[in-house]
This record gives structure tokens, sequence and C-alpha cells, in this order.
């Protein structure tokens, strides 16, 4: 495993001499390798206590970077080195932003499988304080949208509205917001899945159902297509739900 | 990877009726597993009391949007599971008991977050939470409530020949926090605050196994890969990663000679279905081991038919890899 605090340092504070004697003594060799010291003065702890202060974030004081999170993380191992769950909770408590927004890239990629969460030996909730870090982030405008971000708040617009989710919306929806064209039936607006521009391999499973003559599933989905399923008597419960995301700004953000 | 077990769980003691959270899939896409669990549970001689009127868990989306928001959709749930007089909610899906779970953990260890709660449950017009029902996976239900004994004692046609790689996925086990699962090859020392006797071992889950060899089939060694991820909440939103987990999941499965992948969670089932439908359209190898779940797999074998469990809905065609070995 990479050693990440090596990325801290800068290039130019990394002096390599030729031969190195001191006090007259050549320690030129293994010795010859100096690091300037770095004094940082872009350092923010109101990051930390803003990460503190959301009750998933809470655990991260617990944390004695130990590093079994990252050694258990499979977009870590599979996807990406510069992927890592301890290196990321070092920089938030250092406060180190202008670190942490150079990592923006990777860090949206967490797949929530809670293996850091499981494995952690001093009970650090590592998936919920990860978010908790991406949620200070993007309130500081650190970090831009990425596209589990919009997916979620996708998600949760649909929930927001009915109490419920439909898959085929769900589907449909996100793929059509991700700039494919997506054919839709001129009445009540809702996607017709094998015209337009939806991916191909979209439209062969789509077609499935239908080579298989599997008429009731097909009845079953386009009923939910057409008449999104609801929770009754949502109305009252969702002017809580407004409340308190409206506190938590999350229709500003 | 067979672990010794040191400690046996103690069976029964969740109760045979118990309220039913299918979440939102089930009654869409994944209609199939919603069946065939039924079908599974009235073999086993146990009750699935349908919630009524419930709202999304949220799966592992919303809680990234709205902390407070994500506790108060499972607090409605939780809430509505009281009202019907249970307190046991069992949930088919990783996701959703994972959600439940979830509010659990936290409604039980942060006052504050408790009585926040009830206050807004009563603003929204539903009843408060005095006592918060327990969530379990169904796979978690039907081990202890019925057994292996009795799937074997129901099985008409056993699963002969059948070679599966039984896939959990990430939630089934994890975080023990909220799924309060331990090591069943552990001793005291690795005993945990929230730990549930009656959960699967955390790292060697083998309650499926168990079931589905009780029905006849063989298990094919799946390790680790029977709780790695695949892709989950980011299965539509990153393509690339998703589709680089599921392939590892598709290719050892078949490579470890499996004739059908187990699955227990209609997110997973899809996540899969749809990424090995894209795999083979692309031409990768060793990647068409079909999936079905683990209810229509014991469907078939107490004498339903293929239709009665709707195999047809399973969009990866697991049907003629069945009919060859006779089974479906
Ligand atoms: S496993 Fe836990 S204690 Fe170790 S580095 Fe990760 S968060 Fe910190
Ligand atoms: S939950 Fe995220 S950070 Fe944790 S192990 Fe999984 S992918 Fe890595």
């Amino acid at each position: 495993m990479a050693i990440h605090e090596r990325s801290l340092v800068d290039p130019e504070r990394v002096l390599r001499k030729e031969r190195l004697v001191i006090d007259g003594v050549d320690v030129s060799g293994d010795w010859n390798l100096i690091i300037l010291p770095r004094v940082v003065e872009d350092y923010d702890l109101d990051f930390y206590d803003e990460v503190i202060a959301q009750p998933e974030g809470k655990t991260i004081v617990n944390c004695y970077q130990c590093s079994y999170c990252t050694a258990s993380c499979p977009v870590h191992n599979y996807w990406d080195e510069r992927y890592n769950p301890r290196h990321f909770i070092y920089l938030a408590r250092l406060g180190l932003i202008d670190e942490l927004q150079k990592r923006a890239d990777v860090m949206w990629r967490c797949v929530s499988c809670h293996k850091c969460t499981h494995r952690c030996p001093k009970g650090v909730l590592v998936e919920e304080v990860l978010k908790a870090i991406l949620r200070v982030m993007a309130k500081r405008g650190i970090i831009e949208e990425y596209p589990s971000k919009k997916f979620d708040k996708f998600f949760m617009d649909s929930v927001y509205e009915y109490g419920r989710i439909e898959d085929g919306e769900l589907l449909f929806g996100w793929i059509e917001k991700q700039g494919y064209q997506v054919v839709k039936d001129p009445i009540l607006k809702k996607p017709i899945p094998f015209f337009g521009g939806v991916p191909d391999w979209l439209k062969d499973l789509a077609a499935k159902p239908i080579k298989n003559m599997n008429i009731s599933f097909l009845i079953l989905n386009a009923k939910h297509m057409l008449f999104h399923p609801r929770t009754k008597n949502w109305n009252r419960f969702k002017q809580v739900l407004r409340k308190v995301m409206e506190e938590e700004g999350v229709f500003t953000h | 990877m067979a672990v010794a077990q040191v400690r046996k769980p103690p069976m029964g003691g969740i109760g045979k009726r118990v309220a039913y959270y299918p979440g939102c899939s089930l009654e869409g896409a994944a209609r199939a597993y919603d069946v065939s669990t039924r079908i599974v549970a009235k073999e086993l001689g146990l009750e699935l009391d349908y919630l009524e009127d419930y709202n999304c868990c949220g799966a592992m989306e919303t809680k990234n949007v709205t902390f407070w928001g994500t506790m108060l959709l499972n607090a409605r749930n939780m809430s509505l599971a009281k009202k019907q007089g249970h307190s046991v909610i069992v949930a088919p899906c990783n996701g959703c008991s994972f959600s439940l779970q979830r509010a659990e953990y936290f409604l039980e260890t942060d006052k504050n977050v408790f009585e926040r709660i009830n206050s807004l449950l009563r603003e929204g017009g539903v009843d408060p939470l005095n006592e918060i029902p327990h969530t379990y996976h169904i796979l978690e239900w039907f081990y202890h409530e019925a057994g292996p004994e009795k799937v074997k004692e129901r099985t008409k046609k056993p699963l002969r020949g059948l070679k599966v790689a039984n896939y959990y996925g990430c939630l089934y086990t994890r975080p023990h926090f909220y799924a309060r699962t331990y090591s069943h090859s552990g001793t005291e020392e690795q005993e945990r605050p929230r730990m549930r006797e009656t959960a699967d071992d955390d790292e060697h889950p083998y309650y499926m196994n168990a079931l589905l060899e009780a029905a006849g089939a063989t298990s094919v060694e799946y390790e680790p890969m029977h709780t790695q991820c695949c892709g989950g909440p980011h299965s539509l939103s990153d393509e690339q990663v998703s589709e680089k987990f599921v392939m590892m999941l598709l290719q050892t499965a078949k490579r470890n000679g499996a004739d059908i992948i187990a699955t227990e969670c209609p997110l997973c089932h899809a996540s899969l279905e749809m990424y090995r439908h894209r795999l083979m359209m692309k031409g990768v190898p060793d990647v068409d081991v079909p999936a079905a779940y683990f209810t229509q797999l014991l469907g078939l074998a107490f004498g339903y038919s293929a239709g009665d469990v709707k195999l047809k809905d399973n969009l990866s065609d697991p049907l003629p890899v069945l009919q060859r070995l006779g089974l479906a």
C-alpha cells in the first residue's frame, strides 16, 4: 500500500545531494535525501468541527489511523489507489482543505459497501464519516456536483414527491439526465423504452419480457410507470420532511 | 471455505408471524422475489403480515442527502409496524433491512435522535415510537424459524446437480453496528456491543448455503466474492466501477464452476443482471452465469413450477440452465 502522506510533500521540498558531508563525516548514500520542513498555515479547524457536528460524523474522533478501512476498501483495491478513506479522515482532521480538494475527483467513488465501517477496530462509522466529509465539502463549494450526488438527489426527489419510488422511472429518468434522448408518449409524457436514443443494452433488456411473452410483468410495470405508486396520506408527512430538509439546507446546496 | 464454528446460534426466537416490509422494488421489477418469498413462507409455515401503506426506506441514496429525513422515513415504517401489532419487521432487501437497522441504531444509541424523531412523527400525524421494533433480513428469519430441517422436509424435487454460487452482497452482514452480525468461529473476545445471537456470521455468512443445500443444491466456493460489492448505489451513477465489480463477481462464479448465482437482494440482483447483459454484449469472457433469487430456487425444490416462481422475470434467463438439469 502506498504511503499517502508522501503526496503531501511538494517535489520542490525534496533535496537530494550528490555528496553530503556533515561535521566532517561523509553521509552520502542512504542519508543524502533531505526534506525541507513545510509550515502549514492554510488549515481550517472549523472543517473538522463541522464534520463532528453531524450525527453521522461524530465517530471520526475515534480514528487512530490504522488503515484497516483502506485495506478493506474495494474501491481502493480494485479501482484507484488514490481513493483512501484513512487518508481522507487524516486530511479532514488537520483541516487541509486544499489537499482534500485535490482528491475531490475520487472522493465520491465510495460504493457504500461498509467494509470499512464493519472492520474498523475503533468503532468509527467510516462510510458515514466520509459522507459527512463530502457534505461539508459540498457546503463550502470545494467539490463540484458529482454523478452519485446527482443520482441521490434525483432519488430523493421521487421519494419526497410520492413516498415511494418506481424502478422504470428511476432508470429512464436517469438515462435521460445523462443526455440520452428518451421518447415519450404525447399525453402522459411517460418514456417509451424501445425507441429514441437510449443505449442499446437498455433497449435489448427492455425487449426481453416481450420476447418471453411475459405479459403480466409488462402490464405490472407499465401500470407503475403510468400511475406512480404512492403512499397514502403522504402530504402531511411531506410537510415535516420538507421542514427538516430545509433546516439541513438540502434545497439550497 | 468452511470455517469451524465455535458458536452455534440458537434456533427460533424471532416469531412465526412478522411484519413484512417488501420495499418498492419487490412490488415492481423484482416481483419474482416477492411472489417466491410468499410461496416459501407459506410452505415453511410462516406468516408474513404485509405492512400497509409503507413508504420507501430511502435505500442507500437519501441518507447522503438528508440524515433527519432518512431517519423520519424509517421511523414512519417502524411506527406502522407497531400499529399493526408487530415488534419484528422482516425485509427481503439488503437496502431496506440496512436502512431500518441503521435507523434502529441511531434511535437506540442517540437519545437526541430518538426524542426529536418522536416529536417530528407526532407532527406528521404518525404515532410516536415508545418501543423500537427490530428488523431482520428475511434470510435470517427463514433460517431461524424454519431452518434447513424444515426445508429438507418440504423438498419434493431436490435441486440435484445444481451448483450454486451464494451471493450475499454487502449489507446483509455489514456493518456489524447495524446488522448485528458476529463471528461464529470466534470466541468471547469478538463479542460486539450490538451483536444478535441469531445473526449470520459476519465474514463467512452461510445461512443461504445451508438452506439451498438442504434443498439438494451444491454450493461452490465463492469466498470472498460472496460479500463483495456489486456497485450498489452507484450501479447507475458510476458505470465504470460497477461494471468492473460485477465482472469480478460473474467471472469468479463461472470459474468456480457455478451454474447459477443465488441472490437475496433485488438491488444486487438487478445490478448483476444489467451488467451481465452489457458485459456479454461487449464479448467479455466467462460472464454468462445467470442469477435467481434464493426463494425462487427453494420454490422449485418445493415442487412449484417455473411459472409459479416467475422465472421468466429474470432478465438473465436462468431457465435453460435449470431445464438442462431437469429442475424446471
Ligand atoms: S479502520 Fe478505523 S481507526 Fe483505522 S484508520 Fe480506518 S477509521 Fe481510522
Ligand atoms: S464503504 Fe466506501 S470507503 Fe468503505 S470500504 Fe466500501 S467503498 Fe470503501
